[in-house]
């Protein structure tokens, strides 16, 4: 039988965090392995722009900033295999078995960065007119609705930055945002100065349902059906689309059935360390209990376990 | 084999940079339509796919079957491809 190849590190994920970390690693000769299922850079290769990651004094697009950590950890040695992470355990000689879609891959320390995704309303509409009228990345699908109307659900700062893009293409959107903004202060400041035509808030707004009917014989979005919580009645948006931005939820659904521990919402619990319930699987960025979802923080996690990743590896 | 390929893209889409770089490293030639560039053939990609989002891959055979693959989907585009 031939002998299996143990990893020094085998990373979930490719956002931020795990570049950040494999950065680190792969300049202390400590062979790094990523797993990604969709795009190298994570989140941020679908954020138009980012403004609060330092080094960059007129800020950066999301893309080239993703693309830039890629090429850094490459450099040193980084390798990224495209493929999803599906289940993760310790065998009895130490090493750690992780199920992938191309088979299974051992290693000795683990990773575990697999950040967000975007969270749903829930609501009568939303899933069947998905990609269909119903969208949650502004750069992937924006451009279908040049000179359309859209409303755009979500106050926090990625709705608000998102609403504002869209407005290259749109013609009008209506905001509705549940409660009041959670945005930070200089973004609602623009919104409210610089769009105010193009743009309308409707806050106290929930959203109920999505309403759409077959045009050309094409599915397609007609309006948007809410609550004015003030008065409690209903209101009604014309649209041809929904972008949705009301949150993230943290890609951990393949952990649930493993040793590895998560928090009452699904976060990954970890120690000071960074070190998870199970030893030498260690957990950055976004999806750690506790995370401040930034790509900062999420930047500055992957460096700090990768150090104690080493130790680890140092024994 | 693939006789044709055609990608819908936009300016900013980062899964289009995905569906473009695996069919460059396959070797693969493809026709790409910006719609960012040409809106004018936006609705040509909504005909195709039936969504409102791009990438839209269209793989035409030998013997002009198509495969349509929506977004950066390789379990779909690769046996596409053959
Ligand atoms: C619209 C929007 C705008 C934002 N703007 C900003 C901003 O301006 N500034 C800022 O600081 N932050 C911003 N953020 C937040 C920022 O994107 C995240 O904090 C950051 O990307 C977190 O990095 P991460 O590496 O933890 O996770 P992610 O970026 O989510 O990367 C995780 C990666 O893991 C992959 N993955 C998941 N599960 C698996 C699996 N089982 N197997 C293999 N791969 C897997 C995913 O495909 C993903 O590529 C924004 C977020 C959104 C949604």
């Amino acid at each position: 039988m031939s002998e299996q190849k143990v990893n020094d590190l085998v990373i979930i994920g490719a956002g931020p965090a795990a570049l950040s970390a494999a950065i680190y690693t792969t300049r202390e000769d400590i062979q790094t392995l990523l797993y990604e299922k969709a795009v190298p850079g994570g989140l941020i290769s679908t954020t138009d722009w980012v403004d609060n990651y330092p080094g960059f004094p007129d800020g950066i697009a999301g893309l080239e900033l993703a693309e830039n950590m890629r090429k850094q950890a490459e450099r040193f040695g980084a390798v990224i295999e495209m493929g999803e992470v599906t289940d993760v355990k310790k065998e009895a000689n130490g090493n750690i078995k992780l199920d992938t879609t191309d088979g299974e891959v051992f290693a000795k320390t683990v990773l575990i960065a697999t950040g967000s995704g975007y969270r749903k309303i829930g609501v009568p509409g939303e899933e069947e007119y998905y990609a269909r009228g119903v969208h949650y990345c502004a750069t992937c699908d924006g451009a279908f609705y040049r000179d359309k109307k859209l409303v755009v659900v979500g106050g926090g700062n990625s709705a608000v930055q998102e609403a504002i893009f869209l407005t290259r293409f749109a013609s009008h959107i209506d905001m509705l945002v549940r409660s009041d903004f959670r945005a930070s202060d200089i973004l609602v400041d623009r919104l409210e100065k610089e769009f105010k035509d193009k743009i309308t808030v409707h806050k106290q707004t929930t959203t109920d349902q999505i309403i759409g009917e077959k045009i050309d014989n094409i599915d397609r979005v007609t309006k948007v059906v809410g609550t004015d919580k003030a008065s409690g009645k209903q209101v009604e948006f014309q649209t041809d689309g929904v972008f949705v931005f009301v949150g993230l939820d943290p890609n951990t659904g393949f952990l649930k059935e493993t040793a590895v521990e998560l928090d009452e919402i699904d976060f990954v619990k970890s120690d000071d360390s960074l070190e998870t319930s199970i030893s030498g699987v260690f957990v950055a960025g976004d999806c750690r209990s506790g995370a401040t979802m930034q790509i900062a923080t999420a930047v500055g996690e992957g460096a700090t376990a990768a150090l104690r990743i080493r130790e680890y590896l140092e024994g | 084999m693939a006789k044709k390929i055609t990608i819908y893209t936009t300016n900013t889409c980062a899964y289009c940079g995905m569906v473009k770089k695996y069919l460059g490293n396959k070797g693969h030639e493809f026709e790409e339509i910006n719609i960012d560039q040409q809106p004018h053939r936006q609705q040509e990609a909504l005909e195709i796919s039936g969504a409102l989002t791009v990438p839209v891959t269209v793989v035409t055979r030998e013997d002009d079957s198509q495969s349509v693959i929506v977004g950066w989907n390789l379990s779909q585009l690769a046996p596409a491809l053959g």
